[in-house]
């Protein structure tokens, strides 16, 4: 089993675009550090119409009490407030680097000890005598023993049946050359909307790990 | 901030919350719907935040709330009728329930 970057075609070289832009690792690590709650601010914000701040304070009670003076949720509005007034089509192109962004650094607080190298974006993993696949991995962890494929999507409704095939297909490629490679899928979104969508699944799924926006914190969990 | 035009009035209760919140959630169903690829999926997702409304309301329906609570349900419920795109709506169908449950303290 080996890692290789993924040849850039156009649409890849334009993700790099809005991946680089600020408002990325900006809201990224607003939302590693942040509750439950506040990341399902960001969410609502994300991709709710109003875009005037008051109407999501009111919406967020416990976040936005008089007085409370939660700066990370205000920041979190902020930040997620700069992503909807974008056009359609790019708030959606921010919110999937977000949610991969956001992955990355909840992974690196899970293997401290690991160098920047070991944990990358936008991989490949090839095995012997296996067709690659065309589509990366949107993270991957690349520790002997530990390693990782992880893909990422903004909402339950992005998981579907090639998306749960790609990760199986690479964990079960690992087993036979006797590694060990982690399938995980992370959504930002609740767990029971993604048990929904998984339900109609037939695509194997047993062998992937699913984290929800209630689990995210898992993802800094110390590896085992 | 001006009240919410021909929104309902703010609920006093955890039971007038869920109504409320059951009411908008038929809005985004029937958008939603408009996704011929995704009929299914919207009928089990509503369907589970239905479940998990009604086992709160079983719970708590008497339950008074603070008016902040309450006005959060109004414009939550307002926001979601603000959605015009299908698929919006259905994104929506997840986010909404999460929201009004969040407001009246309780987790998805």
């Amino acid at each position: 089993m080996r890692f290789q970057d993924a040849a850039p075609d156009a649409r890849a070289i334009v993700y790099a675009g809005i991946q680089a832009d600020p408002l990325v690792a900006r809201a990224a690590a607003l939302l590693a550090d942040a509750t439950y709650e506040e990341r399902l601010l960001a969410r609502a914000v994300m991709n709710g119409e109003s875009t005037d701040a008051e109407s999501w304070r009111i919406m967020f009670p416990s976040l936005f009490a008089a007085g409370s003076g939660n700066e990370r949720a205000a920041a979190i509005l902020d930040a997620s407030l700069a992503v909807a007034e974008r056009g359609e089509q790019v708030r959606s192109q921010f919110r999937g680097a977000i949610v991969e962004a956001l992955t990355e650094l909840l992974l690196r607080r899970g293997n401290p000890a690991a160098p920047p190298t070991a944990i990358r974006r936008e991989r490949r993993i090839l095995f012997d005598g296996v067709r690659a696949e065309i589509h990366p991995y949107d993270v991957t962890i690349e520790i002997d023993g530990a390693a990782a494929a992880v893909d990422c999507k903004w909402g339950a409704r992005g998981i579907s049946a090639d998306v749960l095939h790609q990760l199986d297909d690479a964990r079960t490629h690992a087993a036979d050359d006797d590694e060990r490679l982690r399938a995980v899928l992370v959504i930002f979104d609740s767990l029971r909307s993604c048990g929904v969508r998984l339900e109609r699944q037939t695509a194997p799924q047993a062998g992937t790990e699913i984290v929800g926006l209630e689990t995210l914190d898992d993802l800094a969990a110390p590896a085992s | 901030m001006p009240p919410v035009e021909s929104s309902p009035a703010i609920p006093e209760t955890i039971g007038a919350a869920i109504d409320d919140a059951r009411d908008a959630l038929e809005t985004l169903v029937t958008l939603g719907e408009e996704v011929e690829d995704e009929w299914q999926y919207v009928q089990d997702l509503a369907d589970a935040w239905r479940d998990r409304l009604d086992v709160v309301e079983a719970d708590r329906s008497n339950d008074a709330l603070l008016p902040e609570q309450g006005g959060a349900v109004q414009r939550v419920c307002a926001e979601a009728g603000l959605i015009e795109d299908p698929h919006r709506a259905i994104d929506w169908l997840s986010t909404f329930p999460q929201v009004v449950l969040a407001a009246i303290g309780e987790r998805p």
